[in-house]
């Protein structure tokens, strides 16, 4: 049998800030998060990129040495906003340990910055044998580092499910919590993704030129989703986490519902591990809006992808068109804060829930002149007063994955 | 280096790497501190550091039943010794 899925709290950190009150702020005035790339003293000067989505709030991370221990800056960042789910969520401990309650939570890898500490290790000329490498490196860098450090610091015990699929890790981590629990496997699963600041992916993006660079000096302008004068995206850093719970278990212990997840899907393009794929992304969101059991005129409110590459953003207008028409809003909120990679899904989705529930519709930053040819969309150009009802959260990521998740407000 | 050389330096390693201050000597860490596996596999490191050599993998195995700080300086002033001889 087929259960409801209900969000109960959420929390994330983002270059346009970290509480509620700050990102409604950032997007009602325009406030960009985007800054001067920060230097790394290895990275910086080779690439030509010169800007970061930057998280730049203070953000005490008071753990104990023995979760700390085992955490590179991604698993502090991931502890952090998992913290602040489950402490407004008002879960009791007895639950959280019972084995009901799992996590689907994942980075783009685990953390550069410990892997690069490794490598150094490698490639320096020391000819030092001894205490190279430290015996919790790999527990910072493996992969599932942010799932398992959660685990272990709010002592959860049932299921884990690490996804690590770059720009779709968070947002297959909320679809593949969902699907845990409407399913009934789980009673709850808290879920999202996390990335840290990293010069390896603006390297990577750099060399294969889908990189901003004509900003540099004003890294506010950028990046510049579906505009003309787009030149590339914008690497940045953040995490979020959402709490989902079976409604039926929500309901009985009096938990505050923030939003419903209706649907959720993932494919692959089948091909180009690269290039986007309109054929690809038009096939994921009609598959979410079949797993959600509504048509597309039911959507109020699209939070696109929009990473501000040349055919990146053409490919998903051409996508959103032939599956909704030009009747929803479309967003892209990686205008604020850049590309947070692995977190980008889960951000995304919190703060739609935001503008759900404060009744607004944020614009596409940057968006001067709408692309001709992404111009077949309903862009939101100016901040709306409006209600979403329902909104698609879409996400697609090297490797040729796609995801569409469908989000309700709660009535 | 004496034993009570060893001993304060294995001190200092314990607050700054392991935020454990003034541990008794007899005193079981794993049971009063937490001091888990990890920790362990840190403290050799340390170790290592500190005799300015690497340990072998049967030096390594010789100090899995190590509890308490007086053993642990008991194993640095046993490989100390065998390194100068």
């Amino acid at each position: 049998m087929e259960k409801r899925v209900v969000i109960t709290a959420s929390a994330a950190i983002t270059p346009i800030g970290h509480h509620k009150d700050e990102v409604i702020d950032s997007l009602v005035n325009g406030k960009s998060g985007v800054k001067e790339l920060r230097d790394d003293k290895l990275l910086t000067d080779r690439v030509a990129s010169k800007v970061f989505g930057t998280v730049s709030c203070p953000i005490e991370f008071n753990f104990e040495r023995k979760y700390r221990k085992t955490m590179g800056p991604v698993a502090y960042y991931a502890c952090q906003v998992v913290k602040e789910a489950l402490e407004s969520s008002g879960l009791d401990k007895g639950f959280i340990s019972s084995g009901r309650l799992g996590v689907a939570f994942g980075s783009t890898h685990g953390s550069p910055t410990v892997q690069r500490d490794i490598y150094k290790t490698f490639f320096s000329h020391s000819q030092s044998k001894f205490s190279s490498i430290g015996a919790v490196d790999y527990l910072k860098s493996m992969v599932h580092t942010t799932a398992v450090n959660i685990t272990k610091m709010f002592g959860i015990t049932g299921r884990v499910i690490s996804s690590s699929t770059a720009c779709t890790t968070s947002s297959q981590s909320i679809g593949f919590g969902y699907e845990a629990v409407k399913y009934g496997l789980q009673d709850a699963m808290i879920c999202g993704g996390a990335d840290e600041y990293d010069t390896t992916t603006v390297a990577v993006f750099d060399n294969l030129l889908a990189c901003s660079t004509d900003f540099n000096d004003t890294p506010h302008l950028t990046p510049r989703p579906f505009d003309t004068k787009r030149d590339g995206l914008v690497v940045g850093e953040g995490a979020g986490a959402l709490l989902l719970e079976e409604y039926e278990f929500a309901k009985k212990r009096g938990a505050g519902i923030i939003g419903e997840v209706i649907g959720f899907s993932c494919n692959n393009n089948g091909g180009d591990l690269i290039l986007p794929n309109m054929n690809g992304i038009t096939e994921t969101i009609k598959l979410g809006l079949q797993n959600a059991k509504i048509g597309p005129d039911e959507v109020d409110f699209v939070c696109a992808h929009a990473t501000a590459t040349k055919m990146g953003d053409v490919a998903e207008a051409m996508a959103i068109y032939k599956a909704y028409g030009d009747e929803p809003y479309v967003t892209g909120l990686k205008s604020y804060m850049g590309h947070t990679m692995g977190s980008c899904g889960v951000i995304e989705a919190i703060i739609t829930l935001y503008m759900m529930e404060q009744g607004i519709i944020a614009p596409t930053l940057n968006l001067d002149e709408v692309d001709e040819r992404c111009s077949m969309i309903r862009h939101t150009k100016k901040l709306r007063e409006s209600d979403i009802r329902i909104a698609a959260i879409q996400n697609f990521a090297f490797g040729g994955v796609n995801t569409s998740l469908l989000i309700k407000k709660f009535e | 280096m004496t034993r009570e050389e060893i001993q304060s330096k294995i001190l200092i390693v314990f607050k700054e790497e392991f935020e454990i201050t003034n541990p008794g000597l007899d005193e079981n860490l794993t049971e009063k501190y937490d001091f888990d596996s990890i920790d362990a596999l840190e403290l050799l490191g340390e170790i290592e550091t500190l005799l300015g050599s690497e340990l072998t993998r049967d030096e390594k195995k010789a100090s899995m039943d190590i509890r308490t700080i007086n053993q642990i300086c008991d194993y640095i002033e046993q490989l100390a010794k065998k390194r100068i001889s």
